[in-house]
C-alpha cells in the first residue's frame, strides 16, 4: 500500500479534510507536525515530529524513516510547510517542484523581483529594513501605496496608506508585527493596484497550468486592511479578461520555476489588465477547499493526493461542479474574547447554504487584521447562479450575532497575537 | 420461486484494505464475529468459505453484512466477486454462519464494552491528558464504538490525527472486531482546545 507524508502543522485547519481524502484513497499515512503527538509511541509509522524550519534535520530524520516505512510521496500544504516538503522530495529523489522555486514563491519580495524580471505584471514595489527611518521613507514613496511583510500570509500585517503620516503608523504597526511574529525583518512597499481581486486554484502537471477554479472575491479589497471574505465560482468577469488572468498566471509560474502540484494565485484586474499579487505553491487557505467538488463528487485534496502519487490527472476528476458556489470566511468583527456565535440554527436554514464550520472556540481571544491570524470560522454555500450564492452567504451571514466580551488594550492584542503565534 | 439476494459493496473511507458487503438477507441475525485467521474460522461454514480466498485476511460476519479486510494487491472489484460468490453459496447450503464453539467464546457488547474502556485507561487517556485531553467511551453498539473528545481534544486543530492514527490503531490492533469509531464531539464548543487553528 502507498504511503503518504503529510507535514500538517499543529495548528492547521486542514487535519480533517486531509485525511478523509487519503483514506478514500487507500494510502497509508504519516502525519508530520512540529511537536509531537502525545500517542506518536504507539503508532510509530502514523507519526514523526519534524523542524520544518530545519530543512537539513528535517531530511535526514525523514530518510532514516523511509528505510523502514517506505514513502511514496511527501506533501506540504500551507506556507510553513511547502518548502520543507520540496526539500524532503528532493532529498529522497520524489518528484516535486525544487526547493529554489518554492522558496521564491514564498517571499513576496523574492517572488515580485522573479517575476518583474520575467515582465509578469506585478505592483511596483520597493523593500525597506525595519531598521530603516519609517518618516525619511514616508517621504519619498508614491500615495496610496500598500506595506506588507514579505513571509506572514492571509493579508496578516497588509496595509494601504494614503499619506505620509498614514504611512508611518502602518510601518510602526507591522513592525510590531513581524517581531512578534519573528518573521523576516524586511517591509515591501508597493504601488496600490486599483480594481476587484481575483482568486485562481489551479494545478500543475509538467510545468502546465490546469485550472480548477477562478475565484471572484466580490468585496472590495481597497483597505486600509485587505480581509478576505468572500470566495465565488465560477467567476463572473468575461471569458477575455478570464483568459487574461489564466495567461497571466501561466507566465508566473514559468517565471518562478514551479512545475508540478498545488498553485492558489491572487490577482489584481483593471482596465489595464491583470496584476499578479501572489502565486503560492500550495492550495487555497482554511477550510475554503470545501467548496470545490470535482468530477464525482470527490476532493481539491483527493485531486492532489492522486497528483502527488503519480496518477495521471484524468480530466473526469477536475471536472468542476456545474452547481456555483462560495465561502465566506467569517470575518473577525472586532478585538475581545469570543463568547458564543448565536444564530446559527436560522443561518443554517437559509435556501443555498450548505454548511457553517465555526472554527473559533469560546473564549478565544479575537484580533482582526492587521494583527491577527485566524478565521472565526465559514459558511459555504451552493445555488444556481454565483448571485444566489453570494445572497446566501449575505444572508446568513447576518443572521449570524457574534458576542464578544471587551478587547484588551492595543499593546496587549499585540502581545497576544505574539503568544498566539 | 427463489427471492433475489442482493450483495451490496462498501469501501470504508478510513480503512482502504476494508470492504463491507451488505446482504439482503441475514447471515447472523442481530450478532457479529470476527475471525483474525484462518485457524480462528474453522468449523464456522461461511467464515472458512471466505478464507479459501487467496486474497481475504480477515472476516466480519455481522446481521447482514460481510466486512472483509483483504492483503496483496488483487482489486476490490476481483475479490468482491469472489466473495459474493462465497457468500450465494453458503446461503444455498442452510449451514450456520458462526460455529457454536465461536459463538460460547465471543465477547458480549457489555464485554467489548470493558475492553475498550481498558484501552481508554491505560493507553489513551494517560497520553492525552498531557495536552489536558479527556476521550470519554459513551457507548459501543453493534460492534461500533461511540466515543467523545473532551479537555484540549475539543477542538483542537490535531484532533482528528489523534483519533485516525492514535485512538484508532490502539483499539483495532487489540479489537479488530470493531467496526466504526466514531467521534460524536462537538468540536465548535470546545472551550480550550491544545492547538486551535489558524490562518493558512
Amino acid at each position: 500500500m502507498a504511503r503518504i507524508l503529510l507535514l500538517l502543522p499543529t495548528r492547521t485547519y486542514r487535519a480533517p479534510d486531509l485525511l478523509e481524502a487519503a483514506h478514500r484513497l487507500g494510502v497509508s499515512i504519516t502525519v508530520a507536525s512540529e511537536e509531537s503527538n502525545v500517542l506518536e509511541s504507539r503508532n510509530p509509522s502514523g507519526y514523526l515530529t519534524l523542524d520544518f524550519d530545519d530543512r537539513e534535520g528535517a531530511c535526514r530524520k525523514v530518510l532514516e524513516f523511509s528505510k523502514k516505512y517506505p514513502l511514496d510521496a511527501i506533501l506540504g500544504v500551507d506556507d510553513s510547510t511547502v518548502v520543507a516538503a520540496a526539500a524532503i522530495s528532493s532529498a529522497l529523489s520524489l518528484p516535486s517542484n525544487s526547493v529554489k522555486a518554492v522558496e521564491i514563491s514564498r517571499d513576496k519580495l523574492l517572488m515580485r523581483d522573479c517575476l518583474r524580471s520575467a515582465w509578469v505584471p506585478v505592483p511596483g514595489f520597493v523593500d525597506f529594513s525595519l531598521q530603516d527611518d519609517p518618516v525619511a521613507v514616508s517621504a519619498i514613496i508614491r500615495y496610496p501605496c500598500v506595506l506588507k511583510p514579505t513571509m506572514l500570509s492571509a493579508s496578516q500585517g497588509v496595509i494601504r496608506a494614503d499619506g505620509p503620516k498614514a504611512f508611518v503608523r502602518a510601518w510602526k504597526r507591522i513592525s510590531a508585527i513581524i517581531k512578534a511574529t519573528r518573521s523576516v525583518p524586511v517591509i515591501l512597499v508597493e504601488t496600490f493596484i486599483p480594481g476587484m481581486e481575483v482568486a485562481l486554484e489551479g494545478l500543475l502537471e509538467n510545468g502546465r497550468l490546469k485550472v480548477l477554479s477562478l475565484f471572484d472575491k466580490p468585496d472590495p479589497l481597497d483597505g486600509p486592511y485587505f480581509e478576505e471574505t468572500i470566495y465565488l465560482r465560477p467567476s463572473r468577469l468575461p471569458k477575455n479578461i478570464q483568459n487574461e488572468i489564466i495567461s497571466c498566471v501561466e507566465k508566473a509560474v514559468k517565471a518562478l520555476g514551479l512545475e508540478r502540484g498545488p498553485v492558489h494565485a491572487e490577482v489584481r484586474v483593471n482596465q489595464n489588465g491583470p496584476y499578479i499579487i501572489e502565486v503560492a505553491a500550495r492550495p487555497i487557505g482554511g477550510r475554503c477547499s470545501k467548496t470545490l467538488r470535482f468530477g464525482l463528487g470527490i476532493s481539491l485534496e483527493e485531486v492532489i493526493l492522486r497528483q502527488a502519487l503519480g496518477q495521471k490527472l484524468n480530466s473526469n476528476w477536475i471536472k468542476p461542479d456545474p452547481f456555483p458556489s462560495g465561502v465566506m470566511m467569517i470575518p473577525t468583527p472586532r478585538a475581545g474574547t469570543l463568547s458564543k456565535v448565536l444564530g446559527l440554527d436560522k443561518a443554517r436554514e437559509v435556501a443555498g447554504i450548505v454548511e457553517i464550520l465555526i472554527t473559533a472556540h469560546p473564549g478565544q481571544k479575537l484580533i482582526p487584521l492587521p494583527e491577527g491570524s485566524r478565521y472565526l470560522g465559514f459558511i459555504f454555500a451552493r445555488a444556481q447562479t454565483p448571485a444566489g450564492v453570494e445572497a446566501a452567504l449575505r444572508r446568513a451571514h447576518r443572521l449570524l450575532k457574534i458576542e464578544i466580551q471587551p478587547a484588551a488594550a492595543k499593546s496587549e492584542r499585540l502581545v497576544l497575537a505574539a503568544c498566539k503565534q | 420461486m427463489e427471492s433475489e439476494i442482493k450483495i451490496t459493496a462498501h469501501a470504508d473511507a478510513h480503512r482502504p484494505d476494508t470492504c463491507k458487503l451488505e446482504v439482503s438477507v441475514p447471515l447472523y441475525a442481530d450478532r457479529a464475529a470476527f475471525f483474525a485467521d484462518k485457524e480462528k474460522a474453522k468449523h464456522s461454514p461461511l467464515a472458512e468459505k471466505l478464507f479459501a480466498i487467496k486474497s481475504v485476511g480477515a472476516v466480519k460476519i455481522s446481521g447482514s453484512s460481510v466486512t472483509i479486510t483483504k492483503h496483496g494487491d488483487e482489486a476490490w472489484r476481483s475479490v468482491n466477486g469472489k466473495v459474493a460468490g462465497a457468500i450465494l453459496e453458503f446461503l444455498k447450503s442452510g449451514q450456520p454462519a458462526v460455529s457454536k464453539d465461536y459463538v460460547s467464546n465471543e465477547l458480549s457488547p457489555d464485554q467489548l464494552r470493558v475492553k475498550v474502556q481498558e484501552i481508554f485507561d491505560s493507553e489513551i487517556n494517560p497520553a492525552v491528558a498531557d495536552h489536558g485531553g479527556v476521550v470519554t467511551l459513551l457507548n459501543v453498539k453493534d460492534n461500533n464504538i461511540y466515543l467523545r473528545m473532551g479537555g484540549g481534544c475539543q477542538g483542537c486543530g490535531m484532533a482528528d490525527v489523534t483519533l485516525r492514527q492514535g485512538i484508532e490503531t490502539a483499539i483495532r490492533k487489540s479489537l479488530p472486531q470493531v467496526n466504526q469509531i466514531l467521534d460524536v464531539t462537538d468540536h465548535a464548543s470546545g472551550g480550550n482546545p491544545y492547538y486551535a487553528p489558524s490562518k493558512k
